[in-house]
């Protein structure tokens, strides 16, 4: 056989075996025109309709149908998604939603816009699920590379319990990537337990927390069941693979060290993104201080509150820096005093090396960040269809990493 | 490198602008010519999906991907560029996301060749044999520029600049990969 015959029956196999279904493409470019969530339109004919069909098996009741309408409301399975936010899906076993519970104060927010779950209620469990993972995503609860979901199932018979949570964990997959997402997704199928249920419902969290953190008490049995049912999946997580040594302090606690350290306490515009690391060692929490200035960086410990690292007094160390008009030469910086090429500068080192005039770019985006006590600038921007990215040490203009990558 | 791609062409002169006039169809919201371009290439986009997931229902999955994210981007291909190239990127892209996404998921262990879908679709034995074992005795880059050369229709250069490889090292691949294929073909027909 020469080469172009092998070629030649190559491409007819392939051919062969390459999709045929343009319908099937042409059917999804059509919803992802619209929003995400097409459910409260659809809502209002569903829910005439399950009264009507209630008004129907009622007779059907009657006449020995029973089993029927047992089926269609008997709860064959409870899904829990935990993030910090906690919901609770009861579905029935051909996977509609029954009822879909707010578990905890920051569920409720998430659940805002679909009548606090009461708008999942008889939707498929997977576009029900699509719809709060979107709602997380864009309530920012997924954003970090570091951020966890856990799907948890539970249901007497296990085989379905896999595979339902074989399809969720699809259907959470698809919505990150859609959204960019890169959180990571575990997933733990569970058999009802009445013990389970209860210490969840007394702590306001899904029985899938609930035995996420019992993993943990069992590695550690002087911690409270109740302080570790405030911490993150994310943070629960870590701390059993760290193999809970101790009680961590919490997100907000480690916001606050990193506010009073950094002496923005009465600044009302500063915001914060905290980001537990307690799998690393020393086990901390990596605080990010929006602020007027710039982005500001702290690495508070995990177990004691102490700040292991950042800018001290922020506000005290930006007036002294503006007081510097002109950087002296390329020493390194010594943390804080904060040396600065500016805005401009940055931007025309960034274009300089793409090659791209400044009337070429377009989507410019320039943000001073802190990098480990180093003060970057990240610039963004695109020309033609290449997005470029650079990173240039803010105080000696190098260029600390570039990416063209074509944006799609 | 870049450059180096936008600008390659991938197709006979009167298949690129073709394509070039779908593309600006799709942008402009035209469902006829999403269709019309799936069936010119398709088989293109499936051989470039399947040689990154290894596997025919993830890589079926996926070209229906490429182009429900083509209907949605088309208005960011510039008619300057080269319209399989756009689209092959556009497939690469989603390929080695989703294989990053999949590494995360800690069970997945390395993937097996399987080249052959589970819905019946009219392959005979021969087909069978080059498509499942003979790729598979392949390394991932060999078969990939097979069949991006078989398949899509590329030439060693433009597969250079796809696959961000030295022209040298595709022609060295391409030429031990049809070889090692000859004679597995040659082996399994002496047996």
């Amino acid at each position: 056989m020469t080469n172009e015959q092998i070629e030649r029956h190559l491409a007819s196999a392939v051919e062969k075996t390459a999709p045929d279904d343009v319908n099937g493409v042409l059917s999804r470019c059509e919803e992802r025109k619209g929003t995400v969530i097409p459910m409260t339109t659809k809502k209002t004919t569903k829910r005439k309709w399950t009264s009507l069909i209630a008004a129907c098996l009622a007779v059907m009741l009657l006449g020995g149908g029973g089993l029927f309408y047992q089926r269609a409301n008997a709860i064959a399975s409870v899904v829990s998604l935990d993030v910090n936010p906690s919901i609770e899906l009861k579905v029935n076993r051909s996977e509609k939603v029954l009822v879909c519970t707010p578990l905890n104060e920051d569920a409720k927010a998430i659940l805002a816009d679909m009548g606090n779950g009461a708008d999942l209620k008889g939707a498929k469990l997977d576009v029900a699920v699509n719809a709060i993972v979107g709602s997380l995503v864009r309530n920012g609860y997924l954003n970090s590379i570091s951020s966890a979901i856990m799907i948890s199932v539970e249901d007497k018979d296990t085989a379905r319990a896999e595979k339902l949570q074989r399809e969720l964990t699809n259907t959470v997959d698809d919505v990150l990537q859609t959204s960019e997402s890169r959180a990571s997704v575990l997933t733990q199928t569970l058999t009802q337990d009445a013990g389970l249920t209860q210490q969840a419902r007394e702590n306001s969290i899904s029985t899938g927390k609930a035995a996420l953190v019992n993993r943990v008490l069992a590695l550690n049995s002087t911690l409270k069941f109740d302080a570790l049912a405030k911490l993150s999946v994310e943070e629960l997580k870590d701390l059993a693979e760290a193999g809970a040594p101790a009680m961590p302090i919490g997100m907000d606690a480690a916001r606050t060290a990193a506010e009073e350290y950094a002496g923005t306490t009465a600044v009302d515009s500063v915001t914060a993104e905290v980001d537990p690391e307690l799998d690393e060692s020393p086990a901390h929490y990596e605080v990010e201080l929006q602020t007027a200035w710039g982005e500001f960086e702290y690495l508070v410990d995990a177990y004691t509150g102490k700040v292991l690292s950042g800018q001290k007094d922020l506000l005290a160390a930006v007036s002294a820096s503006n007081e510097t008009t002109k950087p002296a030469g390329q020493k390194p910086v010594p943390s804080g005093a904060a040396q600065d090429i500016g805005y401009a500068k940055a931007k025309s080192i960034a274009l300089d090396h793409a090659g791209v005039r400044e009337d070429q770019a377009y989507d410019m985006d320039i943000e001073l960040d802190d990098e480990d006590g180093k003060l970057v600038y990240e610039v963004e921007f695109k020309s033609g269809n290449t997005e470029y990215d650079y990173e240039i040490d803010a105080a000696s203009g190098t260029i600390l990493k570039h990416e063209a990558e074509l944006d799609d | 490198m870049l450059s180096v791609l936008m600008t390659t062409e991938y197709a006979p002169m009167e298949d690129r602008h073709e394509l070039q006039r779908l593309l600006i169809c799709v942008a402009d919201g035209e469902r006829e010519a999403l269709a019309e371009l799936y069936r010119r290439t398709r088989t293109a986009v499936y051989g470039l999906a399947l040689s990154y997931l290894k596997n025919a229902h993830d890589a079926q999955d996926l070209t229906q991907d490429v182009y429900v994210q083509v209907w949605d981007c088309a208005g960011q291909y510039r008619p300057t560029g080269s319209p399989m190239g756009w689209l092959l990127t556009v497939c690469r892209n989603l390929c080695l996301m989703r294989l990053r996404r999949e590494e995360r998921h800690a069970a997945l262990s390395e993937e097996e060749w399987d080249a052959i879908p589970a819905q019946e679709c009219g392959l005979d034995a021969d087909e069978r044999t080059l498509l499942q074992h003979a790729l598979a005795s392949l390394g991932d880059e060999e078969r990939r520029i097979v069949l991006l050369h078989a398949v899509t229709g590329l030439k060693h250069r433009e597969i250079a600049a796809l696959l961000e490889l030295p022209l040298p090292t595709v022609l060295s691949k391409y030429h031990r990969a049809l070889k090692k294929m000859r004679s597995f073909l040659e082996g399994d027909d002496a047996r």
